[in-house]
């Protein structure tokens, strides 16, 4: 059953390449279809997990496990398809032929992502996600906004590097450990680890990271963002992407607590690439001066908290519920989010017909409903509460502290550094210099506190006090762009907006209905995630 | 008597000479060509000569020979294909000469 | 008794946002009905609580489970005293605000559905903080605070200047939260627990030192949303949104909030735990907002200006007497501060509409004649802020002065000194703006305010002057187990009496009774500086913003293009090329090239056999 889930988005780019049929209402009928299916095979395999094993399917012969029975699985199925659906009523193509090869490049980028979460085979997992990288390669260098071919090949050089980075370390894990699959993976962990953990584990890091656009390997993302057609940006950076969390997670959850042995050599200079994500990218996202920029450059810098949960489940050697709880929901809210900010670009730029932040203006007074929905998926990105993303962010900041005690680390010396001062004012008159040495006191005791402190704080948990600062950083950028495109006075780009369409409001909302829900119900998100 | 197997290949060598000589030498793509089925009518003198140097009583090998039927079955397939499409490049440039074929290198 | 009627706190507010922003956008009059009908909802059930006509507390709402208890995250209310007083105070000046508001925002042409939903989200996100049993729902509601301010500031967000100071309160705030979560997640290692009830065992055994940085960080939570020093910048700007939203979130509730959870912590972490350092930190940064917003109010002219800093002042006061561990003293000043100072912003609110939208107290005068009722409660709120003996304000001074002088003495002469400024402004205000002849043509036609207006007035004129007596007061104050202040004829009563004729005074010599038509203490330096706000804006935005962090931006935007983008992967693409240049020069495209490199490699192969 669970391949319909891939062959039909395959047989309707089919219907759509070969018999010609309406390109956006084939691909809405199959992405509705799909999410119906899917959401039922979801809800069957959390009832009665017995079903999930029977839900293994063969292709000729090969075996090619499908299965919902992976700590992600569901959830990812999930976002794929509310993701898909969206993407596909919020299609706006300039032409009929190019609506045609949306749909398509839609679906089968759908297609292959969804393969890739459901597949219990690692290379399967690996050959899914690389063919629904093609359809985004093509679709940028066809469709894209500004340099386009360039920027396809910028991404099609740098992922094509990745997979190959990649598929070597895969490949040694699987032959290392004699196990092809992920949950053979986890039964074979108990008789052994791989002979060469720090190598695959750098490979795995390196080619993961680089899909997901970790720090130095970040050049990639944003500019493909920015010039895909709204509804590859939004399958990709939404789901796609999420590819490399989800390998990184399931790897980690198979190897339970040994996976400290496996990544855990590699885990002080992940913290410190995350940190180049999310205040490193986070200020490249400040200075961005197009919206399509500035989104793009956010979801780099958004996917640092992400591999924050990475390591603080390897620092706690795998012993961390609540950071893969996290991770999974920030995933999810993640991909609706960015969806729906990119989906909702398109909207812009089809209004206004540009995207610079400096030359829009006073959009929400001619289309308050835009600026409401752009608000709300705006605030959601940058964690405001009962929106989705804060309770995954907010899950994550916890984990990382989850497993710290204090009293043992924390140091209690070097409180009386400037002793000698506070004492020659105390000799000053009455007041005065009770509040000299009170100050000094209170500089000198709280500078050696930081320290101690400090000295008390694991390397994540002193990761996490630099990452908080991100919440700043998107603050910043993120009510500049809206204060910029929705408020103030109307500029003469906001003057030629008309109308929403119905289809431009449907799919927002939708998405929004997700946002909200997972934000103010989280725990309804915990069935879908096969952990402890 | 028998003329000695070092005669044939002598022979098949000097055939073999001439034909790469012309291949690399001429520029007519048609005279290229009929070196080429010369530097295949000299392996195929050396494949007879050996098959008869090889053999007992009187019996050649016939592996050899059976071989080089092959190779002119293989070849006269390869020269119709080859005048071929040498007539329709002709037809379409109007020159053989095969130094200003190079259209591909740009 | 009925089990989890306290959610209704939540939901109720909450439930009417959600439909009238998305169900009643076009229908303003349904929706402020709505707005209304909820706020007195939620009064009606704090009363019902406060009078014990209702008891018992809700479940708890499992927010994110893990399987373990001791992980998960919950979210549950606090039913004690200090939560259900103070729900009595928001949501009684909540209700008051709603009403206000319709006759304030009548004649408005934006969208007042936004503005009633945006009410609604605050009197939820304001009940989170106050219901809050942990410290991770105060942070939900911390940042709903934050994101209600947003939008009722930035209400009329066609005003570009409405837009920024919108902007400006958020982000601050957010560099405020920044602190205030990592207090959280060390609160968490400290203590091992986020809930409140349950903090007051942990303590033992960790060093003095992490809980000074435990309690700061927490603290700095405080600064951002009370608006202390260095993050006090948002505040004045936050005076861009309607008034009646300066009334119940930027004068009376929200920036009270951070008094609240500081007093909040102290409860139920026990003042142990305020360490020497800690408490140092926080009394004197409440001292430094305290005498500096004092200081700045006494040169504006703009009516809601004076009020905002008299506001951040007397948050200061507030801070202050939370730093001396005198949290009691400070709920009590919190508890009176909310309902004049909402007068106060509210009379101001009344006197801008019935000046045709004039706030220049310069352009105002002699309104005590046309607009009596109105300045009758305008003064007895500035009585009350001023500290006049008999009113509410003068006993919870009292009670923090009082404090002060047992705790540290050279907090009671910083509070000394504030009252006289305090005093002063109040005095230059009120004679500046109602009395003389008036100075301009919308002061010249004010009349009466509406009933609507004039009946939240008197409500709150009402206990400006009663709430500080014993038989309310009593009932009222967040504090557990409240007993009114014993007011004596001691040191700080002649003081404070002294620093109140002082200000006097000063003012009534300088300001006469409105006869001066601009102000005597303007074109100096210090005056100059004064209304530059010390200058501090600017260098926060030349210096930071626009300097520090955009600069840092561009930079890091360079190198990151020029450096990894340029050099690192443009530059690899680049050698690839390069190679490829040169490699394809083998690729000559002569036919006798070929063959001839093939011959010699068949030559070459001929050979390394022979050998």
């Amino acid at each position: 059953m669970l391949i319909w889930l891939i062959l039909i988005p395959v047989i309707a780019a089919a219907l759509i390449g070969l018999l010609r049929t309406p390109g956006r209402l084939t691909a809405i009928t199959a992405a509705a279809v799909m999410l119906v299916l899917g959401v039922g095979a979801i809800l069957c395999s959390i009832l009665c997990p017995e079903c999930s094993k029977a839900c293994l399917s063969t292709v000729c012969g090969t075996k090619i496990q499908f299965t919902l029975g992976l700590p992600f699985s569901k959830i990812m199925v999930l976002l794929a398809l509310l993701v898909t659906l969206a993407a596909t009523i919020g299609m706006k193509a300039p032409n009929k032929d190019a609506e045609r090869s949306w749909s398509i490049s839609s679906l089968l980028l759908s297609a292959g992502a969804i393969g890739a979460f459901m597949s219990d085979n690692i290379i399967a997992f690996y050959g899914f996600h690389e063919l629904a990288l093609i359809p985004t390669f093509i679709m940028i260098g066809c469709y894209g906004r500004g340099d386009r071919r360039s920027i396809a090949w910028t991404a099609t050089v740098y992922l094509g590097l990745a997979s190959m980075v990649l598929l070597a370390g895969l490949l040694l894990l699987c032959t290392q450990m004699n196990a092809w699959t992920f949950t053979a993976l986890k039964t074979s962990v108990a008789s052994g680890m791989p002979s060469t953990p720090c190598l695959i584990a750098g490979l795995l890091i390196v080619g993961f990271g680089t899909l997901v656009s970790l720090f130095p390997f970040h050049t990639w993302a944003a500019p493909a963002y920015a010039s895909a057609p709204a509804p590859i940006a939004m399958l990709h950076a939404g789901v796609l992407k999420k590819f490399g969390l989800y390998g990184l997670f399931t790897l980690a959850e198979a190897f339970g607590s040994r996976c400290g042995e496996l990544f855990g050599s590699w885990n002080n200079l992940l913290l410190l690439l995350l940190l180049g994500n999310i205040l490193w990218v986070g200020y490249v996202t400040v200075s961005q001066t197009r919206l399509d920029d500035m989104l793009g450059n956010s979801s780099v810098m958004h996917m640092g908290y992400i591999f924050l949960a990475f390591a603080a489940v390897i620092a706690d050697k795998g012993n961390n519920i609540l950071a893969y709880q996290g991770a999974a929901v920030l995933m999810l809210a993640h991909g609706l989010t960015i969806a729906m900010l990119f989906l909702l670009t398109g909207q812009i730029e089809s209004q206004t017909r540009t995207l610079e932040l400096d030359s829009m203006g006073g959009l929400a007074r001619k289309l308050p409903l835009l600026g409401f929905l752009f608000g709300l998926a705006g605030m959601a990105s940058i964690g405001l509460p009962l929106l989705a993303n804060f309770a995954g962010e907010y899950t994550i900041f916890v984990s990382c502290f989850a497993n710290w005690k204090t009293g043992a680390t924390a140091a209690t010396a070097g409180c009386d550094v400037l002793t000698c001062c506070i004492n020659w004012l105390n000799a000053l008159p009455w007041g005065i210099g009770c509040v000299f040495t009170w100050m000094f006191n209170g500089i000198s005791s709280g500078l050696s506190a930081i320290a101690s402190v400090f000295g008390g704080l694991g390397a994540v948990q002193l990761t996490l006090v630099f990452a908080l600062w991100g919440l700043v950083i998107s603050a910043i950028y993120m009510l500049r762009a809206f204060r910029n495109i929705f408020e103030s006075e109307i500029g003469h780009t906001s003057e030629r907006a008309t109308k929403l369409s119905c289809a431009d409001i449907i799919s927002a909302g939708f998405l929004a209905l997700f946002i909200v829900l997972f934000g103010i119900a989280p725990q309804l998100l915990k069935p879908l995630m096969n952990l402890i | 008597m028998t003329i000695p197997l070092a005669h044939y290949l002598i022979l098949s060598g000097i055939l073999f000479s001439i034909g790469l000589a012309g291949v690399l030498i001429r520029r007519n793509i048609l005279v290229v060509f009929m070196c080429l089925e010369m530097m295949l009518s000299a392996a195929n003198i050396s494949l007879v000569a050996f098959s008869r140097a090889q053999g007992t009583a009187g019996i050649p090998v016939y592996d050899a020979q059976v071989l080089s039927l092959f190779i002119v079955a293989i070849a006269a397939a390869e020269v119709s294909i080859g005048l071929a499409l040498i007539v329709a490049m002709f037809r379409a440039r109007r020159t053989v000469d095969s130094t200003s074929l190079n259209s591909l290198k740009d | 008794m009925i089990q989890n009627l306290p959610w209704l706190f939540l939901v109720l507010p909450l439930l009417v946002a959600a439909i009238d922003w998305v169900i009643f956008h076009k229908c303003p009059k349904t929706a402020a009905t709505l707005s209304i009908l909820s706020a007195l909802g939620t009064f009606a059930l704090c009363i019902a609580y406060l009078t014990g006509w209702q008891t018992g507390t809700a479940d708890i709402y499992t927010w994110m489970p893990t399987g373990s208890a001791a992980t998960s995250l919950h979210l549950g209310l606090t039913m004690d005293e200090l939560a259900m007083r103070m729900m009595l105070v928001v949501t009684g000046i909540g209700l008051l605000v709603h009403i206000f508001s319709i006759g304030y925002m009548k004649g408005d042409n934006s969208n007042l559905s936004r503005y009633f939903a945006g009410l609604s989200i605050f009197m939820f996100s304001m009940s989170t903080i106050v219901l809050a049993d942990n410290l991770a729902m105060t942070f939900i509601g911390w940042e709903m605070v934050g994101f209600s301010s947003y939008l009722l500031i930035g209400h009329w967000f066609h005003k570009a200047s409405a837009a920024d100071a919108a902007k400006k309160a958020f982000i601050t705030n957010r560099v405020g939260d920044f602190g205030f979560l990592l207090g959280i997640l060390l609160t968490l290692g400290v203590f091992g627990t986020l809930t409140f009830d349950k903090m007051g065992t942990a303590a033992a055994g960790v060093a003095p030192c992490l809980l000074t940085v435990t309690v700061i960080c927490l603290f700095c939570g405080a600064i951002g949303k009370s608006a202390q020093f260095p993050l006090h910048v948002w505040l004045p700007d936050a005076m861009e949104g309607p008034t009646p939203v300066s009334a119940l979130i930027h004068a009376a509730t929200m920036v009270a909030a951070g008094v609240y959870m500081m007093v909040r912590l102290q409860i139920s972490m026990g003042t142990e735990v305020f360490t020497e350092t800690a408490r140092m930190v926080i009394a004197t940064v409440g001292a430094i907002t305290a005498v500096m917003a004092a200081i700045i109010a006494t040169q504006q002219d703009d009516i809601k200006r004076v009020l905002a800093y008299s506001t951040l002042s007397q948050l200061g006061y507030m801070v202050m007497a939370v730093g001396l561990l005198a949290g009691e003293a400070a709920m009590f000043h919190l508890y009176t501060h909310a309902w004049f100072k909402a007068l106060l912003f509210l009379g101001a609110g009344a006197v801008i509409v019935c000046c045709h939208h004039e706030q220049d107290i310069w352009k105002m005068g002699g309104l005590a004649r046309r607009m009596p009722v109105t300045v009758l409660c305008f003064l007895m709120g500035t009585f009350a802020l001023i500290a006049v003996p008999g009113f509410s304000g003068f006993f919870s001074k009292e009670a923090i002065l009082d404090a002060a002088v047992v705790k540290h003495p050279t907090f009671f002469w910083i509070g000394v000194g504030v009252a006289v400024l305090t005093t002063f402004y109040m005095t230059r205000l009120c004679l500046v703006a109602f009395f003389g002849p008036a100075r301009a043509h919308g002061a010249a036609e004010a009349r009466e305010a509406s009933p609507s207006m004039l009946l939240p007035l008197l409500a709150l004129a009402v206990m400006a002057i009663i709430s500080g007596y014993g038989f309310v007061a009593d009932y009222l104050v967040p504090a557990k187990g409240f007993h009114a202040h014993g007011f004596h004829f001691g040191f700080t009563f002649y003081v404070s009496l002294g620093a109140l004729v002082l200000g006097l005074l000063a003012a009534v010599v300088i300001y006469g009774f409105g006869k001066r038509s601009a102000d005597p203490l303007s074109n100096n330096f210090i005056s100059t500086a004064l209304r530059k706000r010390l200058y501090i804006d600017a260098i926060y935005d030349k210096g930071l913003v626009g300097g520090l962090q955009q600069c840092g931006a561009h930079i890091i935007e360079f190198i990151d293009s020029a450096l990894i983008r340029g050099l690192l992967v443009q530059g690899s693409a680049w050698l690839v090329r390069c190679i490829g240049v040169l490699l394809s020069r083998i690729q000559c495209g002569s036919l006798r090239a070929y063959s001839c490199v093939a011959g010699l490699g068949l030559l070459i192969i001929i050979v390394l056999i022979a050998l």
